[in-house]
């Protein structure tokens, strides 16, 4: 890749970025997903949860790293997946339901290089979802609880900073999952040019897949569900770290990213872009 | 301008390629894991083999997956009482006979066993809680599960040699891989009929002769009702800080004592075994009151016949009877079975 064309990619990333982070509805999107652990933190703070409440809510009062992981655990199930489906549904779906895709691609713009830019967005949005819970619900922690030892699951006390690292892992695994399930939304955009069916139509897969991974029956197809390790990063909060399940949570999403995001790419090219 | 759409087509062929790919790696790992080759063993062997074998220290993983035909157990998946039902993945570090951590790993928790010379801690994340008992320094790690399912193969194969009498028949079964490790199978499968176990599997180091893996079938059942293996072992000694506990602070932390003096009625309700090998009968008197309304609430259905009412659980490896009127019948046997004893 030449100079140019290597300036012209971070010229088209920066645009990108600014696409996803300069709309308003994206700024409300991220606002609602740092309300959930300052509401937490407040709730823990007026009403304590008892002795004898286990896992990260009854942690909170000890230490407010906590709110960040229950948040976390809290949005992980539907408000985070929902701000993704939106996102990733819009990126190439959006471009050409505006009209926008086209001019896009007559400034020669590599179809390939496209949808690496909009995926790679896709990666610093998942991220930047995933900090903006963890790094209000820090926040809201510490200023109304402190910080101090975290007691991991396996009853083991460590100090603050690897308390923090130990949420820093969290974070990047969580972001990770994500950034799967960005690549199938990218794929389902490459579809259609109605960005809000595209992005429905992930989140209808993502509540769909944790749906069936719940079903008993079908606990043998369980393993291949997109979803079926997202809460494994409970592994890396245990003493020591376990890769038992966050192990494969990450090979699944590896793999699932690799497939949709290959898809996506072979879809786009052969897509005839009219709009 | 139709090569370059007929190559663009072409693109397909990655992500197909890709899915091919992943699933062909699976595929191929799970045939490569059945061609072990070890030199021939009888089951008397075997047998002699595991009485002699001594466990060295070690640390690993273990799956236990239960299959009994009973509804899922309320609660987290990381209590040990949820551990009837399902599949649950435990850690385990054994540096000696005073020095066992147990981990059954939930998907947000984590319970504890944890024993250390005389001391022995349980922790459950879910609660908050740490409870100490005092174990006499020289007797044997005691895992007081509510269930008292074996957790270790080591155990459960105890527990089954324990049992072995002239109602068994002991043999070969062909030779396996347990956590990459090949390994030899024992098979021992009652000659009553009237058991609801059709046969127990026991997987056995072909180094090591330590139970690797326990599967214990009902009848005709192609796959196991319990099962009890690793999934991952390694035979080096464990660091000393795997055993070391200290209550966090700010949980509850309880002596294990009181719960055994709480009920001083207990020690007169003393279990009877009726019968003899596989299709005995235990029989005991219970406080209904205080039984009722736990696991046989959430798991029994009613049943009534010229032995009274009561409440029964039937599961495919064994049935629990409780009368209304306090009487307690559990055996591998059909329900059937248990109201005959329970008329008598």
């Amino acid at each position: 890749m030449s100079v140019a064309s290597l300036a012209g990619t971070g010229r088209f990333f920066r645009s990108e970025l600014l696409l996803i982070f300069g709309r308003r509805r994206n700024w409300l999107g991220l606002a609602i997903l740092a309300v959930v652990p300052v509401i937490i933190a407040v709730a823990a703070k007026v009403n304590a949860p008892g002795e004898d409440e286990g896992g990260f809510f009854g942690g909170i009062t000890t230490n407010g790293l906590f709110v960040a992981l229950a948040a976390l655990s809290v949005e992980l199930g539907f408000f985070l997946p929902l701000a993704i489906s939106t996102i990733a549904g819009d990126a190439v779906a959006g471009e050409a339901n505006q009209g926008t895709l086209r001019y896009l691609l007559t400034v020669p713009v590599h179809r390939t290089r496209l949808i690496a830019v909009k995926f790679a967005a896709l990666v610093v949005f998942a991220a930047t979802a995933v900090l903006t819970v963890v790094g209000t619900g820090m926040i809201a922690g510490l200023l109304l609880f402190g910080g101090g030892k975290m007691t991991l699951l396996s009853g083991t006390e460590i100090g603050f900073w690897g308390g923090l690292g130990r949420v820093a892992m969290v974070s990047g695994y969580a972001a990770v999952c994500l950034s799967a399930l960005a690549a199938i939304g990218l794929f389902v955009s490459t579809l259609t040019e109605q960005p809000i069916g595209a992005g429905i139509a992930v989140l209808i897969l993502y509540i769909v897949s944790q749906i069936l991974d719940t079903i008993p029956q079908l606990s043998a197809i369980g393993p291949y569900l997109p979803t079926h390790y997202w809460f494994a990063f409970g592994d890396l909060l245990r003493d020591p770290v376990s890769f038992n399940s966050a192990g494969p949570g990450l090979l699944s999403a590896g793999i699932y990213t690799l497939i949709f995001t290959t898809a996506a790419w072979a879809r786009f090219a052969t897509k005839d872009v009219t709009s | 301008m139709g090569s370059m759409t007929k190559n663009k087509a072409l693109r397909w062929a990655v992500p197909i390629g890709v899915v091919a790919v992943v699933s062909a790696v699976a595929g191929f790992s799970q045939l490569a894991s059945a061609q072990p080759d070890l030199p021939k063993r009888s089951a008397s062997q075997l047998l002699m083999d595991l009485e002699q074998a001594r466990l060295d220290p070690l640390s690993g993983t273990i799956v236990q997956r239960a299959d009994l035909g009973l509804p899922p157990m309320p609660g987290a998946s990381s209590e040990l009482s949820s551990m009837i039902s399902g599949t649950h993945t435990l850690r385990i570090w054994y540096g000696g006979q005073d020095k066992v951590r147990l981990a059954l790993l939930g998907t947000l928790g984590e319970s504890d066993v944890i024993r250390n010379g005389k001391d022995l801690w349980i922790w459950s994340s879910q609660q908050n809680k740490a409870t100490h008992y005092d174990v006499p320094a020289d007797s044997k790690p005691s895992f007081t599960d509510p269930k008292e399912l074996p957790k270790t193969p080591q155990e459960a194969a105890d527990a089954i040699l324990g049992a072995l009498d002239p109602t068994t028949v002991v043999s070969t079964g062909g030779q396996v891989k347990v956590a990459g490790r090949p390994a030899y199978e024992l098979i021992l499968a009652p000659r009553d009929r009237a058991s609801l176990v059709g046969s127990v599997r026991l997987a056995i180091d072909g180094d090591k002769h330590v139970p690797l893996r326990v599967q214990v079938f009902s009848k005709n059942a192609a796959s196991p009702a319990f099962e009890v293996g690793f999934q991952q072992i390694s035979f080096d000694k464990p660091g000393e800080e795997h055993f070391q506990f200290k209550p966090p602070a700010g949980v509850q932390n309880v002596p294990g004592k009181e719960d055994k003096e709480e009920e001083p009625g207990r020690r007169e309700l003393e279990p009877k075994i009726v019968g003899t090998g596989w299709t005995s009968v235990l029989t005991a008197k219970v406080d209904v009151k205080k039984e009722a309304p736990g696991l046989l609430g959430s798991l029994g259905t009613q049943a009534s016949g010229s032995w009274g009412t009561g409440r029964v659980i039937s599961s495919k490896l064994f049935s629990v009877l409780i009368t209304d009127d306090g009487r307690l019948f559990a055996g591998a046997v059909a329900p059937e079975k248990l109201y005959e004893v329970a008329s008598k």
